[in-house]
């Protein structure tokens, strides 16, 4: 139904002009094209609240998957999928997969000649100032001693339609294309919530390209080795496409590391692990070249490797793209791409680019100048190309006074696909949503197989507003006929072992270990949260002294930890379950455990991100529900998702990361606990000690152990040693230290007498030796023992978390540049 | 003129370097004025690894890796060199400077060539106010050789020579304002000046061997490494020309290496793993003639 109203709009006599678009789905006769007749059946029988139903269960299925995208020095946002799919049939596909894989050979060549001979230079096919003025133009690469005759794996290139329906090139992406990941996981999505459009289709699975491309990337190790280690090197958690990285790095079963994890000896690359270093031959790198060597590059980055050029140049590691890939981004070689196919490879262009005006040449610059208006224009030097939107005089003058820096492009109308849009439910009800036709792009990939290049059947789908993406869509190249092999790859051997990252790995335990402490700390405060409400809700409806401070004292332990942001009790509750920016929230620890788990996420199973699908949705209702119960209705589910962490720990193989996550748990769990007994150093009275104790033990998830051992009877000698000695209590102190100690032992740099180790046992004795009667015993107001105890073993966990860090997670100072250092001040 | 030349730097730390690396431009180009005898780089401790290239400019470089701890690293380049004046075609001189733009004459001979130091670079802007103050000198039709030497005469008299005004970071606008700066800063300015222009020039780092003030002895290690800059004359010609000492390049002069600006060709750069919170460094040269 969404489907016929979408063909009925489009064959309405156009309203407002705009420009003539090449429609993905229906052809100028108002009926489907050939892509789409196949799935009409199924697809016409969607109606807008099936799709409203289907994009739902899209945007659930990525936010549990954790799928996220963040622009430069923004926080993650979640990742746009559009229900409807680009859908490109066996021929037309057959004619744009001939175009791709000649673009690929060309861009190989074109990076050949441009680190080796310059003959595109010297003859002039290329202007030198196009080519020289970027910045991809890696010179360090470009040394006559070497000479890669294949230094190109993989490209991504961005295409689109003109008004005729012809695609035409866009861009290329070489240096470290991003997008393939996030293709893998809208197919994954897709799938799942249009099954019987999916069967029906009889599309091109993915698998096979992804094999390919890992036996592309084991070949590319230089030697005849039998077992080459492939790593993928991503600049961190905060890049604008982490989730991309690692989805592929996952995917292709290559462990992904981090500048810091990697060193050069000797010209070998290295993969640092303790008591070992591993070689690495194979870097397929997401990391920008000018990032990549300290060294050589720039000197103030810390997500390469220092001597990683040098390893390159000698042939001792293969980086994948080559460091000077980078170059083949400039937008001045498209003005040039049908010149240059001739000359390098002899053969005509056959996929047109976008039409391209380098303006250093004066001919195509007096075009620009005259046509201003008409045409997108790109500064060469700056990466990437950023679009200039300054008035077409200061944009003239800017032009005129270094030409050689601006390119220009036509704008091209591009097709439009339908793509699902729901009115603002708030303005206009249940307003029904439907398919309206937006403007498309269609990122394809290649990578290198055997000798020639193959070309991904599907892609990344980009829906455009105001030449930026606002979602993307999956696409489905369709089989010619059935029993086709997927990608057309019949003979390649399916993805075997997956050898991700020995977690022995010093930044990977470091991350294991803050997973830990985060969750636990998240758990703990949420319990916290949830005791103290209780008193709120209690005290709102039976007014009293001793209520009012038992909550002030509760709610203290909240405010040591978090501080105090409104005097308003729900306004801060709800302050410490939503606010990431509030030092010490819940919010805060959540965002910081799943930083953690971002770093490592080719350690975990994917069902680890379903804690945050569980509590974005809590946190959603929350903000949406000014109700006071909400808040601990909400608190209850953020619980219940932090929880599930202890469902995905279960299933992980016993190595060291997993035995750091525990040590992390426990160490966290003891701080915790004597935190809260804090509130059992004062004495206030019978009545709202009774209240405090009650709240405690409902913090630490101890009442029901407790009432079990001493019925209702509260008082402070009980609950102290639940809390801080029974060994059978998984909450008590001595329970913590206990299983911190076991996990500590297991770790492969763990000899029986480490500092760490030393510092538990200690600290294990201390517990065991220490009387809970002396404890409670009171001198004044308090209950000095019980505070000097807290604070001596508070200080001993700090000290054991240092040297757990010390001995666990040191990788060594990062690099700095010979006379970064300060000078000595001058003896006098 | 023959020359032994040792170009010593030392770094010290306060605490152990546990991983050294670096790469130096201490051996002299061999050019047609110039040849290079024996020479050679030593460092110390002794590098575990070490390599020699040429890199994308013809220069010679010395890649280093020292993993042994240490707290004081000295990098030593010594050899002989065999110099005389670079001869310049007359002929090349007297032609207007401004028949030698790369960009905007890219059919030269050798454009496509010396494109890449007609462009600006990491520590060599396109600059407004350089190519106000080199208008003076660059006049319309002037013979390069009168309009370069004017332009290194003009800095000569306009700028200051002063240790203290300027860092290794100095930029070209802060030396525009400071009217001071040391030979790497006048290099800079000068290629600022000539590349706004649109003309082609180069980065020279090397030596200038010194005379000894009047009755004195020479003071071994007084010498420093020094910076001057080279303009394109058309085909692979070049006039090398000093604005510290508003001269054109002679036969005291000795050639290391030649890039885009000091960034391409210091003598010593490196990276460094290490705990140290300080460090000094130590650089002597000495040019002695034979």
């Amino acid at each position: 139904m969404v489907l016929k109203e979408y063909v009925a709009a489009l064959t309405q006599p156009m309203l407002g002009g705009g420009p003539t678009r090449y429609d993905e789905v229906v052809g100028p006769d108002g009926l489907l094209r050939p892509s789409w007749k196949r799935l009409a059946a199924v697809a016409s029988g969607l109606g807008a609240s099936d799709l409203r139903r289907i994009d739902e269960q899209i945007v659930r299925f990525l936010a549990d998957d954790g799928v996220t995208y963040s622009r430069a020095g923004r926080r993650p946002t979640a990742w746009r999928l559009d229900p409807v799919p680009m859908v490109v049939d066996a021929a037309s596909w057959r004619e744009l997969e001939v175009g791709l894989a000649q673009r690929a050979e060309l861009l190989n060549a074109v990076l050949v000649d441009l680190y080796g001979g310059r003959t595109l230079l010297r003859d002039g096919i290329v202007p030198a100032a196009a080519v020289l003025a970027h910045p991809g133009f890696t010179r360090i690469m470009a040394y006559g001693s070497r000479n890669d005759p294949r230094p190109l794996v993989t490209t991504a290139t961005d295409i689109g339609r003109d008004a005729s329906g012809a695609w035409r090139v866009l861009g290329d992406r070489t240096q470290a294309p991003s997008g393939l990941g996030y293709a893998l996981e809208n197919r994954k999505v897709l799938s799942r919530v249009l099954p019987e459009l999916y069967r029906e289709a009889d599309l091109h699975r993915m698998a096979p390209y992804l094999w390919a491309f890992r036996s592309a990337l084991l070949q590319s190790a230089h030697g005849e080795l039998p077992d080459p280690r492939v790593v993928v090197l991503t600049p961190g958690t905060h890049s604008e496409t982490a989730y991309d990285q690692a989805a592929l790095a996952t995917s292709l079963g290559f462990p992904l590391v981090q500048g810091s994890d990697l060193v050069v000896r000797d010209g070998w690359v290295l993969l640092k692990s303790l008591g070992r270093l591993e070689r690495v031959d194979v870097i397929l790198r997401r990391v920008d070249a000018s990032f990549c060597d300290p060294l050589e590059l720039r000197g103030d980055s810390q997500l390469g490797v220092a001597g990683l050029a040098e390893a390159v140049r000698r042939e001792r590691v293969r980086v994948v793209n080559g460091l000077g890939a980078g170059v083949l981004e400039n937008p001045a070689l498209l003005a040039y791409a049908p010149a240059i196919c001739e000359h390098l490879l002899g053969e005509s262009l056959r996929l047109p680019t976008v039409a391209t005006w380098w303006c250093g040449d004066p001919d195509a610059r007096a075009h620009v100048l005259a046509n201003l208006e008409s045409l997108s224009v790109r500064m060469v030097d700056t990466v990437p190309g950023a679009v200039l939107d300054v008035g077409p005089e200061a944009l003239a003058r800017r032009i005129e006074a270094a030409p050689h820096r601006f390119v220009a492009q036509e704008r091209l109308p591009l097709s439009q696909s339908p793509t699902w849009t729901e009115p603002r439910r708030s303005l206009l009800g249940t307003g029904s949503g439907r398919a309206e036709p937006r403007p498309v792009t269609l990122r394809a990939f290649t990578v290198r197989y055997g000798s020639s290049y193959r070309t991904l059947l599907g892609g990344l789908g980009n829906v455009m507003r105001d030449g930026r993406t606002v979602a993307s869509k999956d696409v489905w190249v369709l089989k010619a006929e059935t029993g086709e092999p997927d990608q057309g790859l019949a003979e390649v051997m399916p993805v075997t072992s997956g050898r991700s990252l020995p977690a022995t790995v010093p930044r990977v335990l470091e991350d294991m270990f803050w997973v830990g402490r985060y969750a636990e700390r998240a758990e703990d405060l949420l319990r916290l949260v949830l005791a103290a409400h209780v008193l709120v809700e209690d005290f709102r409806s039976r007014p009293r002294t001793s209520g009012g401070l038992s909550l002030s004292v509760v709610t203290g332990l909240i405010t040591r930890l978090a501080g105090r942001v409104s005097d308003d009790y729900d306004e801060d509750f709800r302050s410490l379950l939503l606010d990431q920016d509030r030092a010490g929230s819940v919010a805060q620890s959540l965002e910081a455990m799943r930083d953690a788990l971002s770093g490592v996420r080719d350690q975990w199973s994917s069902d680890v991100w379903r804690i945050f699908g569980v509590v974005d949705r809590a946190q959603a209702t929350l903000a949406g529900n000014p109700d006071s119960h909400q808040v601990a209705e909400s608190a209850g589910r953020m619980l219940t998702g932090v929880l599930s962490l202890a469902g995905v720990t279960a299933n992980m193989i016993r190595d060291p990361g997993w035995h750091m996550i525990s040590v992390g748990r426990y160490l966290e769990r003891s701080q915790q606990v004597g935190h809260l007994l804090t509130a059992v150093t004062e004495r206030h009275g019978l009545d709202v000690d009774r209240e405090i104790l009650a709240s405690v033990l409902a913090a630490a998830e101890s009442s029901v152990t407790h009432r079990r051992r001493y019925r209702d009877f509260v008082r402070p000698a009980g609950v102290l040693d639940l809390l801080l000695k029974d060994p059978e209590n998984p909450r008590s102190l001595a329970f913590s230290v206990a299983r911190a100690s076991e996990h500590l032992a297991a770790l492969p740099a763990s000899t029986g007498s480490t500092r760490p180790e030393r510092l538990l046992a200690a600290l294990g004795s201390q517990v065991e030796e220490t009387k809970v009667a002396g404890l409670v015993a009171i001198g004044g107001a308090d209950r000095p023992n019980l505070v000097s105890f807290l604070a001596t073993t508070g200080a001993e966990l700090d000290r054991l978390a240092a040297a757990v860090a010390d001995l666990h997670f040191a990788t060594g100072p990062a690099p700095r540049s010979f006379g970064s250092l300060p000078e000595l001040e001058p003896v006098p | 003129m023959r020359y032994r030349i040792e170009h010593r730097t030392t770094y010290s730390y306060d605490d152990d370097v546990t991983d050294s690396l670096g790469i130096a431009y201490l051996v002299p180009r061999e050019l047609p004025w110039q040849q290079v005898g024996d020479y050679r780089v030593d460092i110390t401790p002794v590098p575990t690894d070490t390599a020699t290239d040429a890199d994308y400019y013809g220069n010679h470089l010395s890649y280093f890796q020292v993993v042994e701890p240490h707290r004081t690293l000295v990098i030593v380049g010594t050899g002989e060199v065999e110099v005389v004046a670079p001869v310049v075609d007359p002929a090349r001189l007297d032609r207007p400077w401004d028949g030698v733009l790369p960009l905007e004459q890219p059919q030269l001979p050798g454009a496509w060539l010396a494109t890449d130091l007609a462009l600006a670079s990491p520590a060599v802007p396109i600059h407004p106010g350089a190519k106000e103050y080199a208008a003076a000198s660059l006049l319309p039709g002037r013979p390069v050789g009168d309009a370069v030497s004017d332009l290194i005469h003009r800095i000569h008299r306009d700028f200051e020579y002063d240790h203290t005004a300027t860092t290794v970071t100095s930029t070209v606008p802060e030396i525009l304002a400071q009217r001071a700066g040391v030979c790497q800063d006048f290099a800079h300015l000068t290629l600022s000046c000539l590349r706004s222009h649109g003309l082609a020039a180069r980065y020279v780092s090397g030596y200038l061997a010194t005379e000894p003030p009047e009755g004195r002895d020479r003071v071994v290690g007084a010498d420093a490494s020094h910076a001057w800059a080279a303009v394109w004359l058309g085909d692979d010609e070049w006039l090398a020309v000093d604005p510290t000492n508003e001269q054109w390049q002679n036969d005291r002069y000795v050639t290391l290496a030649w890039g885009r600006d000091y960034g391409d060709v210091p003598p010593v750069k490196g990276v460094i793993f290490t705990e140290a919170r300080h460090s000094n460094l130590d650089v002597s040269v000495d040019v002695q003639p034979l």
